[in-house]
């Protein structure tokens, strides 16, 4: 995938920076980005109601603070920060909340997937999804952009502020995690 | 080992998992829906949808002046505040000794003034320096020199020494 085309993005750019269009053309970022960051999300908290108000988080901190992005910077790289952070945010929360260790919310995300009515895969796309929770929230992260979504290293760059090599290595790292989970786990 | 982790992530792709969705899913229509009511929710933003209207809009009589009110009441602030240091600090004024309440009741006292001594005065070093310029006899016992000091007893009296 994934990120818009750099030409869609200035159009869109251009309408919002314009006072008269700039409801209307973010309601059409919404339309637009709302499917892929939806699913950048729920791969990160797998629970489709906390996966919805992040989501919403997203769009709402995103209007509220447009003038500060009318810049130079890519409104899908922008639209993906926000994303993230509020996705860190929330697992972060919920983990003070419950007063759970990093190992304990991997372990409750595992068994969160594994009885999941939102979850119409097969017992591969289930086990695949208790490997890729079993690693750092980062790592997680760039394991779901690239395998998922397809994302080009450099785009991947612009989010997470982290160099296409460290991005590279924390890919190869993260196949090898799950490599070795299935093996485990047989 | 590197074969082995080709085939389970390609074989997830083979079935179709490597894609956005990755196996979940979501309610019917659950996009649409969504754009639909976040678009409606967005709240005003005039300063982003009519920054025109904004920037034109007259100011009213408080506005032109807010500014020199606020300086005016900075500066008087900075004055005040001098001028409580300078209360404060006292000017650099000294209570007089023979008019301070403090130290006339101290003296007044006798525990007071055989306390101060013994604590302040280094008694030994005294009687070396009168022996060493002839003042004192270098006879001298240490009974000769202790008969003038009453045994002290401490007292539970309390003495406030001038600020």
């Amino acid at each position: 995938m994934a990120l818009n085309k750099p030409k869609e993005d200035e159009q869109l750019n251009a309408r919002l920076r314009e006072g008269s269009t700039a409801r209307a053309a973010f309601g059409d970022v919404i339309k637009l980005y709302s499917e892929p960051l939806y699913w950048q999300i729920r791969r990160m908290v797998q629970n489709h109601d906390d996966a919805n108000d992040i989501l919403q988080n997203t769009f709402m901190k995103a209007w509220m603070n447009l003038e500060n992005f009318r810049g130079d910077a890519k409104l899908s790289t922008w639209l993906y920060k926000i994303a993230i952070n509020e996705s860190l945010s929330f697992l972060e929360k919920e983990r003070l909340r419950n007063h759970l260790s990093l190992d304990d919310q991997e372990a409750a995300m595992t068994r969160q997937i594994m009885a999941d009515e939102n979850f119409n895969g097969d017992e591969l796309a289930r086990q695949l999804q208790a490997a890729i929770a079993q690693l750092p929230e980062k790592q997680r992260i760039v394991f779901n952009m690239k395998y998922f979504d397809d994302m080009r290293y450099e785009d991947m760059s612009e989010i997470l502020g982290t160099s296409v090599g460290a991005l590279k290595a924390s890919y190869h790292l993260a196949v090898k995690k799950i490599e070795k989970y299935f093996k485990d786990n047989n | 080992m590197a074969d082995k982790r080709s085939t389970i992530l390609d074989q997830a792709r083979e079935h179709g998992i490597a894609v956005p969705s990755a196996g979940m899913k979501v309610p019917e229509g659950y996009f649409a829906d969504f754009a639909a009511k976040m678009t409606a929710e967005l709240p005003d933003r005039p300063e982003v949808e009519r920054p025109s209207e904004i920037e034109q809009k007259p100011k009213t009589p408080w506005e032109h002046v807010r500014p020199y009110v606020y300086m005016a009441a900075m500066f008087a602030g900075v004055w005040l505040m001098l001028q409580m240091f300078s209360m404060m600090g006292g000017q650099g004024q000294l209570v007089p000794l023979d008019d301070n309440a403090h130290l006339a009741k101290a003296l007044e006292s006798e525990d007071f003034l055989m306390e101060y001594l013994h604590d302040d005065i280094e008694n030994w070093s005294l009687v070396d320096d009168m022996i060493d310029d002839e003042t004192l006899d270098g006879d001298l016992q240490l009974d000769d020199l202790l008969i003038d000091f009453p045994e002290f007893v401490p007292t539970d009296s309390l003495y406030i020494l001038p600020q």
